[in-house]
């Protein structure tokens, strides 16, 4: 070979298939080491100023957490040497870890191996620390006995009071065009300007420490390169390179920036331990280094591939570890590595680039659920990105889902965000909207059980001889104020509980605003304080009333007492299944496109999220209301005894959020899109989730996607806010309940994000085959 | 008020005329064919019941104009975004030709593509009064040999002719030639081959061809009507090639349809 050989053409053939079984070799295992380094940190810093104790104990970890750099990693930074571990972070709850210690590896959801050894640790050194002085116990202690009343009724359920906020996207733009250095020198003019001001020295402390984590990688590459086999010295020495010039520079490649942009996030996991941490809209502040990528000869397209490849298997390298009972509203783990592709830019066109393109088209390559891909479609889409779009979807992992500018834009400047930022909204979490950068959102605080609700208020009223169906409705309506009134109580106590034990000066630092106020997003530092509740059952409320409304108030075919006796027997005997029967099938449901029935829908969701609305949290923010349950329609619905619409007791609510209710649409996909359109979507400022499933036959060939990509644009005009499709045959599913082991690798939608299926306890994965199918 | 006799409106329809479309399918039909998938649109124009699960149903409604409007209007903006539109298609259509021609003439007015499924067993009268309106015929072809088309199925070769020619000489429609594969039935090899010099007769490139389906089994079962075709098995995709080849290699472009 005459040219000479530099790490961008070292390699020999792809490692990126080979990197991808590493990741799957072992079992999830949960690591302890984060936890040990983070008490041992506290321990030592008693007495000091909360924010300073927790930037410490960060700068702690990423001094001594032990580091390695896998085989044929282009880009390093991992929080654990073995891949895919489970993080604990006992410091905002020690409890649940230690109730479930020994059910861990077993639980139906999301098992995690524990080693003895481990727990022995745990129970001597972690779970003696922090009981008494976690999160946790400063939240229980807060909640009032109104708060509570609302949880043990079962109508409210508050996240994150055992982990990190997460929820979250950082100005990656800002810090790929600053570089580390500059953060460093700012943070330091500004303490020179405020020394009282503890934000700035802590946020100094974890920027100061991620430099030496950036160096602890440079001398293990050094150190590797004796071992290493010829091409992979050279890698390493650049990686050596790289990461000393990352420790104050701003990249200036696209390499480079992909590995600031993935250290970024890592330091920000080992800070928060959150869900989470989303990367924004990755092809639009990545687009120019890789264009400027692809116009340099020197640069050959296989490396492009390698290092982009790299980045997308590292996203599935985080997992995120959750209590059995956050595992089942959330299963599968969706970590949260979101990326928003294309949509409108601060001129109001459509923006597309060759790296929105790449991320696609790698995606059909490695076929894993993160990065959780979304494509923002609006009425502007060039019909080629439409295209490539739906060919990825028709790939049946559910990725990308779909996101409408044309109800997201609208509804963040409903809420006071202006328009150049509410055109830059990114996709957080699973399927909620957030202006990167920009925003402390708390956009999963809450889930509120609008069926628990209707349940309740029908109790209320099953002795009343005046009962009539407007008197009924007017009480479940008053009921939701009542509990609304609570769940932002509820949600407050949390977002103080994060204020006050969990303070996040790195990312803050990387939150527009934060610096200038000198506070952390927890203290109301950022540009757009938000808090958001998800309403969930809005469709089996919607035809609980219809049914409600019709068969006893209009036809009187039975009282409304006999019907409550009836849901209090849970269907029971032949007459009660009949009932049911009858119930199911002779009355219309949501999804059907019954614009009298999808208003009452409407009309609900609609006073929930303008009562929602009324509320400010303590950071000044206003309260959104969200459309989408994840996963928890199935445990919601276990709290719902049997319902109007012919639901029996504890059994799901409708997936998704705004799909119709399992089994009940039977018009096509076109009447389930009128049903949902009829909500006002832009009120779902949160986030709202709609599943609709296809056969593979339907989208076949190049008049499949011509249809599909018609049908989006149809989706657009109707301002429905976001769709997510699974594109595997019922006989694919059934197959793979049946013979896990030829299925390690399938991916599908659960709900916002994409698993594997054989990861998925058996209630899921029936929910996800249920689905009504649309084909012809 | 003209009404039609319509027993199904079936949206989100994607292979029958371009775009995404709602079916109309209007009953009554003057042949008899074993195979028939939508057994209820036999016989003469009249309201129908069947049971079905052991309830009687009522299979047929009288609708207007506007009635049907407005189940074709709830897809609108998906016909507008695909380049969709609406679809007649029976029984056949064209048997309650006045109330077609009246439907067709509204769906054309606002935009709306329009297509008919036809066999074209119908008086001339009759494909007069909706040509005018109609942007697409999907038109049958069975049987082409006039005795057993006869016995068969009832049809009247000659009027076929004659209807598909009409079509075919209105500049304004796109006329597409359908061919349902019924083993024993239309599969025969000189029956292909009649069909092929037909098409090529009136200078016709392309038809789709239909391989045989049992969807339709079910409904004989709800109608307590024998279905002579319940053991005849499904083409094989060598006999669905063989097929495909018989036209292409004459110069007849053969498109598979159906065949999910």
């Amino acid at each position: 070979m005459i040219a000479t050989q530099t790490y961008l053409n070292a390699r020999p053939t792809s490692q990126i298939q080979a990197m991808k079984a590493h990741l799957f070799k072992t079992k999830r295992q949960i690591s302890i080491e984060r936890a040990l380094l983070y008490t041992k940190s506290y321990q030592q810093t008693q007495g000091q100023p909360l924010i300073l104790r927790r930037a410490q104990a960060t700068a702690y970890i990423l001094d001594h957490v032990k580091i390695s750099i896998r085989d044929g990693e282009l880009l390093v930074g991992n929080r654990t040497v073995r891949p895919r571990s489970g993080i604990l972070s006992p410091e905002m709850d020690p409890y649940w870890i230690m109730d479930e210690i020994d059910t861990i590896a077993t639980r139906p959801q999301d098992q995690f191996e524990f080693t003895e050894t481990d727990k022995a640790t745990y129970r001597k050194v972690l779970l003696p620390y922090w009981q008494g002085r976690s999160m946790k116990d400063f939240i229980n202690a807060k909640l009032t006995p109104e708060v509570k009343g609302a949880l043990d009724d079962r109508v409210i359920k508050l996240n994150q009071t055992d982990k990190g906020q997460g929820h979250i996207i950082m100005d990656f733009p800002a810090i790929l065009s600053r570089g580390v250095g500059d953060y460093v020198t700012t943070l330091q003019a500004k303490i020179e300007q405020e020394p009282d001001n503890d934000f700035f020295k802590a946020a100094l402390l974890v920027f100061e420490a991620m430099q030496r984590h950036f160096q602890r990688y440079a001398d293990l590459a050094r150190e590797m390169i004796t071992t290493a086999p010829a091409y992979r010295k050279v890698e390493l020495a650049e990686i050596a390179s790289m990461c000393e010039r990352l420790e104050t520079k701003a990249p200036t490649t696209f390499y480079e920036a992909l590995q600031l942009l993935w250290m970024t996030s890592i330091v920000g996991q080992f800070e928060s331990n959150a869900s989470s941490l989303s990367l924004g809209r990755m092809d639009q502040y990545l687009g120019d280094f890789y264009q400027a990528a692809l116009d340099d000869p020197e640069i050959p397209a296989s490396f492009l591939h390698e290092v982009l490849g790299d980045f997308y298997l590292k996203t599935n390298d985080v997992v995120l570890l959750r209590s059995a009972e956050s595992a089942k509203c959330f299963a599968g783990f969706p970590t949260g590595y979101t990326v928003s592709l294309g949509g409108y830019d601060k001129y109001g066109q459509y923006s597309v680039n060759a790296l929105s393109n790449e991320m696609l088209d790698i995606y059909h390559e490695i076929q894993l659920p993160q990065p959780n891909l979304s494509v923002r479609i609006n009425e502007q889409i060039p019909r080629r990105f439409l295209n490539k779009t739906c060919e990825t979807i028709r790939l049946g992992t559910g990725i990308p889902m779909i996101f409408n500018d044309e109800v997201c834009i609208p509804g963040f400047l409903s809420k006071g965000v202006s328009l150049d930022d509410a055109r830059d909204y990114g996709v957080v979490g699973c399927v909620e909207t957030t202006i990167p950068g920009r925003t402390y959102g708390l956009h999963d605080i809450a889930l509120f059980n609008l069926m628990r609700v209707m349940e309740l208020a029908i109790d209320d009223l099953k002795d009343d001889p005046e009962v009539t169906y407007a008197k009924l409705r007017q009480h479940i309506l008053d009921k939701i104020d009542h509990y609304v009134k609570i769940v932002t109580a509820g949600s407050d106590i949390v977002d103080l509980g994060h204020r006050n034990f969990a303070p996040i000066p790195f990312l803050s630092a990387l939150v527009e605003d934060c610096i200038q106020n000198g506070k952390d997003v927890t203290q109301g530092g950022a540009r757009y304080n938000f808090s958001g509740v998800q309403g969930i059952g809005e469709p089996n409320l919607a035809d609980s009333l219809y049914v409600i409304k019709q068969a006893v108030f209009e036809n009187h075919e039975l009282t409304f007492k006999h019907l409550v006796e009836v849901l209090h027997s849970n269907y029971a005997g032949e007459d009660g299944e009949a009932l049911r029967q009858h119930l199911i099938h002779d009355f219309d449901k949501y999804g059907n496109d019954n614009a009298e029935l999808d208003m009452e829908c409407a009309k609900i969701f609609r006073h929930f999220a303008l009562e929602l609305g009324k509320y400010h949290n303590i950071r000044g923010g206003e309260f959104n209301a969200g459309a989408y349950t994840v996963s928890a329609h199935i445990p919601l619905g276990e709290d719902v005894g049997a319902t109007p619409d012919g639901r029996k007791a504890h059994e799901q609510l409708a997936d998704g959020g705004l799909s119709p209710m399992v089994g009940r649409d039977h018009l096509g996909p076109t009447a389930v899109l009128k049903s949902v359109s009829k909500i006002d979507n832009t009120l779902a400022v949160n986030g709202s989730l709609l599943n609709v499933k296809f056969s593979p036959a339907t989208l076949k060939g190049d008049n499949g996607i011509k249809k599909f990509a018609d049908f989006l644009m149809a989706f657009t005009q109707l301002k429905i806010r976001h769709v997510q499709f699974n594109v595997q045959s019922r006989e694919t599913l059934l197959d793979a309940q049946k013979h896990p082991e030829n299925y390690a690798g399938l991916v599908v939608r659960v709900a916002g994000y994409s698993a594997f299926f054989v990861d998925l306890n058996k209630h899921i994965q029936d929910d996800i085959i249920a689905r009504a199918e649309h084909s012809l | 008020m003209t009404q039609g006799l319509v027993f199904n409106v079936q949206r989100y329809s994607i292979h029958d005329g371009p775009g995404i479309r709602t079916i109309v399918f209007l009953q009554g039909c003057p042949l008899h064919c074993p195979w028939c998938s939508n057994p209820e649109s036999q016989g003469p124009v009249r309201p129908l019941t069947w049971v079905k699960n052991g309830v009687e149903e009522t299979i047929t409604h009288w609708m207007t104009v506007d009635q049907v409007l407005d189940e074709i209007e709830k897809d609108e903006v998906f016909y507008r975004t695909s380049g969709g539109g609406v679809t007649l298609s029976g029984g056949e259509c064209l048997v309650q030709a006045d109330f077609s021609a009246e439907l067709l003439k509204a769906v054309h007015a606002l935009g709306i593509n329009t297509a008919i499924e036809t066999t074209g067993a119908v008086p001339m009268r009759s494909v007069q009064k909706v040509l005018p309106y109609v942007d697409q015929a999907l038109f049958d072809l069975k049987i082409m040999d006039p005795i057993r088309a006869r016995d068969v199925i009832g049809d009247n070769v000659a009027m076929v002719k004659a209807s598909f020619e009409a079509f075919l000489q209105a500049d304004s429609v796109k006329v597409t030639p359908r061919i349902p594969l019924i083993p024993g039935y239309t599969t025969v090899p000189e029956n292909l081959q009649q069909i092929v010099d037909y098409v090529q007769s009136v200078g016709v490139p392309e038809v789709h061809i239909l391989p045989f389906h049992q969807y339709g089994s079910q409904k004989y079962k709800y109608l307590k009507r024998d279905y002579q075709l319940e053991d005849t098995p499904l083409l094989t995709t060598e006999e669905v090639d063989t097929i495909h080849t018989l036209f292409e290699s004459q110069g007849i472009h053969a498109v598979v349809s159906g065949l999910e």
